[in-house]
């Protein structure tokens, strides 16, 4: 019933600020969450994983995740810290660019051209936001709009003025994947329970 | 969710102190503890509250003593290795009677015999409870504050670096907890001049015109008080214990662990239990003991060479067949909890060791070159 999520990628990318405006996003809509980070000691480089987990009751999973069913992942560096623990025929939402770099494990990959999606946006480090969109879209685990107000709730005020080329990244990314046709294709597992409540 | 926070762990139990009436903190940074003491640096003053920095883990565990005896909430923090130093101030807490909370974010689980059996002087012991998530340590870190101020002891609180940085929501809720009386034995300057000014000290000492009761009489006293929290203050958790040919203890995050595989084993049918001591002291002896009056295994598991064990083989005094399954493990940093918390190898050892064979040895997580 409840939603895992492995986020990976390079230290520097967004990869926790990912993996919280997701979280958020998610707590806002009333449900329970648990955001936890795995990282080194780099600002940036060096290998950057979070995991969220999101459920309509208070969350039973453990706070290091033994295996999820859905991931994203920005980077192919590190991956070897996320791909053994996904359950077969897992959701992977790729970053289009390093997409074919990914071992095939038989996985579900939606290759999403993030970068140029964030550039589009006017800022290619909004790239993991056009990822959140992307991936809201896909599961419909939270709506856009949620993402929209933890992504600016988060942002410090020496930062407020990114958060419309966030908003549009966010925007793009959800776009993307409509666009393929592929809203809502991998239902978030909660969203049938609630859904019949 | 309205009221709701997503918070980690250090700031979850910042907040949850403060609402709970601490005012004072003084700490030294060291992973995995400084995150609490950065949160308490920007949320103490807010309330009114002072927090320091401290120049050493000494002077910070004697800070937060002094801001206790004049009838603050106070508290001090570290990791264990911190706590090692504090251990003369905790002893004196526990002598002189001075309620005194000290948090350890700990690295490990290497810090069981020193929460329990203590490094200071005299017949004491230290409350010490250990949560398993963050849900739990909102609610223990009320408690901790107010078994503090009940019985005036020093308390500790043992989380690990699991817990200081998993985000969760919460609406930090405040348990309910019965009122305690006035501290009419706090130093706070309002007796002076009047004959009848108070004062604190370990042995039991008093002034010609009030007399104390003396060392041993004092002493006494203190052990007695002991006893009564042994018997009144114990908590702990099971689940499927009834009729468990097998159960696992553990403590902590690793009983967040444990409880997780036991229940995946219970669903393939296996009769096996899950026990787990909330308080380390006292230690919840009598309840384990029953827990597994007919099991034929009990299997501990700790991330340690074997520490909570002998209080396990204490309760139930031969009466059990008693398997570690646990060991050392940290990260590549040396800082964190290592790769044997982890849900599968968990359910690897607990299979292994139930049918005899030996357990798989880790390889080692890091290269220690660091010159």
């Amino acid at each position: 019933m409840e939603l895992e999520l492995f986020v990976s990628g390079i230290g520097g990318q967004g990869v926790q600020l990912l993996g919280k405006t997701l979280a958020l996003a998610a707590l806002r809509e009333g449900r329970h969450v648990m955001l936890s980070g795995e990282f080194g000691g780099h600002m940036r480089g060096g290998s950057s994983v979070v995991t969220v987990v999101v459920g309509p009751e208070p969350i039973r999973a453990l706070p290091k995740l033994p295996s999820a069913g859905t991931a994203i992942a920005l980077s192919h560096s590190y991956w070897e810290k996320v791909g053994p623990r996904l359950r077969p025929g897992s959701l992977i939402l790729a970053e289009e660019t390093v997409a074919d770099d990914l071992p095939d494990d038989g996985h579900r990959i939606v290759r999403v051209p993030a970068i140029t999606l964030g550039t589009e946006a006017g800022n290619r480090l909004s790239s993991a936001m056009a990822m959140t969109g992307a991936f809201s879209e896909l599961t419909g685990a939270v709506g856009i709009q949620a993402l929209i107000d933890a992504m600016t709730e988060q942002l410090p005020s020496y930062r407020r003025q990114h958060a419309e080329t966030n908003a549009k990244a966010i925007r793009l990314g959800a776009a993307f994947v409509r666009g393929q046709g592929a809203a809502l294709s991998y239902p978030a597992p909660y969203l049938a329970r609630e859904a019949a409540e | 969710m309205s009221g709701m926070r997503l918070l980690d762990g250090s700031e979850a139990i910042v907040e949850a102190a403060i609402m709970a009436g601490l005012r004072f903190y003084a700490g030294y940074p060291i992973a995995p503890a400084t995150e609490l003491l950065e949160y308490m640096a920007e949320k103490l003053p807010s309330v009114g509250g002072v927090c320091v920095n401290a120049d050493t883990e000494i002077e910070a565990v004697n800070m937060a003593l002094g801001a206790a005896q004049v009838g603050a909430r106070a508290a001090t923090g570290s990791c264990g290795q911190g706590l090692a130093l504090k251990q003369e101030a905790i002893a004196e807490a526990a002598l002189n009677e001075t309620p005194l909370v000290v948090f350890n974010m700990a690295r490990n689980q290497q810090d069981y015999f020193q929460a329990t059996r203590g490094g200071g002087w005299g017949d004491y012991h230290t409350v010490t409870y250990a949560p398993k998530d963050l849900h739990e340590a909102v609610e223990l870190t009320h408690v901790a504050f107010h078994v503090a101020d009940k019985y005036r002891v020093p308390v500790i609180f043992m989380g690990d670096n699991l817990l200081a940085r998993t985000q969760m929501g919460t609406s930090l809720p405040v348990p309910e907890l019965e009122k305690l009386p006035a501290k009419d034995w706090a130093l706070d300057g309002t007796m002076g001049g009047t004959g009848a000014s108070r004062w604190i000290w370990t042995f039991g000492g008093g002034k010609a015109n009030r007399p104390g009761v003396g060392p041993d009489g004092y002493w006494r006293q203190i052990a007695e008080k002991f006893q009564r929290i042994a018997r009144d203050e114990m908590r702990h958790e099971q689940c499927f214990c009834e009729d468990a040919e097998t159960v696992v203890v553990a403590f902590g995050s690793a009983g967040k662990f444990v409880e997780h595989v036991v229940r995946e084993l219970r669903k393939e049918g296996m009769k096996i239990g899950f026990f787990r001591p909330i308080t380390l002291w006292p230690f919840p002896a009598d309840a384990l003991d029953a827990a597994t009056r007919d099991a034929k295994n009990i299997l501990v598991f700790e991330l340690n060479a074997g520490q909570m064990i002998d209080d396990v083989r204490l309760s139930v005094e031969g009466r059990r067949r008693i398997a570690a399954i646990g060991g050392v493990s940290f990260d590549d940093s040396g800082l964190n909890l290592g790769p044997l918390l982890d849900a599968d190898i968990i359910r690897e050892r607990i299979l292994a060791q139930l049918s005899g064979q030996p357990l798989r040895q880790l390889p080692y997580t890091g290269m220690g070159a660091y010159l």
